[in-house]
């Protein structure tokens, strides 16, 4: 019983790896800017960073904590840190 | 003047050597310089927060002052690779007089890919989302922290253990998941304090017994602009002590927690509605009745429940730089803990800030706070307490 249970859990997270592999993000979605990113999710916590707050290295820091305590997708984190180290100059 | 025109040649030539060894000197600097700061592949990142400030409670017709030194946090961050990440937070603060240093969490994360982030070591629970993301005085828009929250709450704050997490778009929906196993939370079982026989203790290091607990939470976010946000949590595991006769007592616990943050334009201001609701569930136990010698016993039904709602609202949109930075907080809690037990609690809180915004991570918060109801476990009788403060929070 207790195996069948495992292998239960492994073909529903397999399949759901799956099907999320094959859902893409709407057009909506891929065609937001880092700015627009930055400024819908950093206010759901805290009052958004001004860019020059950090360096560029900083930034490469805190981007990359940001994408995994505020659950950001890599695509979302990277277009921040881009915009905040280009606004940053 | 025959002299001279030895001497000076010999002169300039001196001069030009010097120059020329000033100047190589100064290149050489400058370029150790420009190698010193480029940037390596391991980037360390020092963050944190504090605060600071003046409260006054009134309890029993009673008012006391005292200045809080608050608590210091800082976090350190370290980065190895675009995969690999490590953070920790300690936190310092006066106990009984003394300074002590704790560690909040220390985890270690790797993303494994587009989808799914692994992490180990003591982290903050993903129960609900006041713990995990809105606890630190720079974010918490008021002093004090909900019902059911912190000493003698009934949501858990860290553990040890290993978490995946990760997140993905469906079309416009945004999913966030996390799911973790961890030593779990352990059972009070009145052998130390009694008065608290059947309560739960959170953020402990060591395991109690071979049961791993586990649990997760779940977050949807049904808007492409990601300003609404509603997730469940669970938790479960054993948590009595191995080999006692509380083995096999199981706790589960559930969280709601919603999240919405708008632009009202109409108003030029931004608003911002939090909430969760905490409810707990521990197996029933027969507990040891309280400097009794007959080997009396007393059982309860062992739930309890907490809520917490909160809104805040800044006009950032105002011309007038002072009014912009100007916020206003209303927050409502409520907690219920098991009737029958020794720790029995039924307390409301209504609490209500000013806040003013000196930079994005700095601001003055002006607040009051009362709470009526059945009180604390150490006196359980009806009380109102009334807290006045103001404090100065910042992060850095």
């Amino acid at each position: 019983m207790k195996k069948l249970s495992v292998i239960t859990s492994i073909i529903l997270m397999v399949g759901i790896i799956g099907y999320v592999s094959s859902c893409a993000p709407s057009a909506k979605i891929t065609a937001k800017t880092g700015a627009q990113i930055w400024g819908e999710n950093c206010i759901r916590c805290h009052n958004p960073a001004s860019p020059s707050t950090f360096s560029d290295v900083q930034w490469d820091v805190a981007t990359l904590h940001m994408q995994i305590r505020a659950n950001l997708t890599p695509e979302e984190a990277t277009k921040v840190k881009e915009f905040l180290q280009a606004a940053n100059n | 003047m025959k002299n001279l025109w030895i001497i000076m040649p010999v002169l300039l030539m001196s001069l030009g050597t010097y120059a020329q060894d000033s100047l190589s000197t100064y290149s050489r600097q400058a370029a150790q310089n420009n190698i010193s700061l480029k940037p390596g592949d391991s980037r360390f990142m020092l963050r944190g927060y504090y605060h600071t400030g003046l409260d006054a409670v009134t309890s029993e017709g009673e008012t006391d002052y005292n200045f809080a030194g608050g608590t210091i946090a800082p976090i350190l961050m370290y980065k190895q690779s675009d995969r690999l990440f490590f953070e920790a937070e300690f936190e310092g603060a006066f106990e009984d007089g003394e300074f002590e240093w704790g560690l909040e969490y220390a985890d270690v994360a790797y993303v494994l890919n587009n989808y799914m982030t692994v992490r180990a070591g003591k982290f903050l629970l993903p129960f609900g989302t006041f713990m995990e993301k809105l606890h630190p005085a720079w974010i918490n828009r008021l002093s004090t922290r909900p019902l059911g929250f912190g000493h003698d709450g009934i949501a858990p704050t860290t553990d040890v253990g290993v978490e995946l997490r990760g997140a993905f778009h469906l079309g416009d929906v945004k999913l966030n998941y996390q799911a973790y196993v961890i030593n779990g939370p352990q059972l009070k079982d009145g052998s130390e304090e009694p008065d608290e026989a059947g309560m739960l203790m959170f953020g402990y290091m060591a395991d109690n017994n071979n049961d791993k607990a586990v649990g997760g939470r779940l977050g949807f976010f049904p808007f492409s602009s990601s300003a609404l946000e509603v997730g469940f949590s669970a938790l479960s595991g054993k948590v009595g002590d191995k080999g006692s006769r509380f083995a096999d007592v199981r706790a589960n616990l559930y969280a709601i927690d919603f999240s919405l943050v708008k632009n009202l334009s109409f108003m030029k201001s931004m608003v911002d509605i939090k909430g969760q609701y905490n409810y707990s569930q521990i197996g029933n136990a027969n507990y040891k009745v309280p400097e009794d010698t007959t080997d009396l016993f007393y059982d309860f039904t062992n739930t309890s429940n907490s809520y917490y709602a909160q809104v805040s609202i800044r006009p950032s949109f105002v011309s007038n730089e002072f009014i912009s930075n100007l916020e206003l907080v209303g927050r409502y809690s409520s907690m219920d803990t098991p009737e029958g037990s020794l720790w029995e609690q039924s307390p409301t809180q209504l609490a209500i800030g000013l806040n003013y915004w000196i930079d994005w991570r700095t601001v003055i918060k002006l607040g009051y706070q009362t709470t009526d109801g059945l009180g604390d476990h150490d006196s359980p009788e009806p009380i109102t307490q009334d807290m006045f403060y103001i404090h100065w929070a910042m992060g850095f």
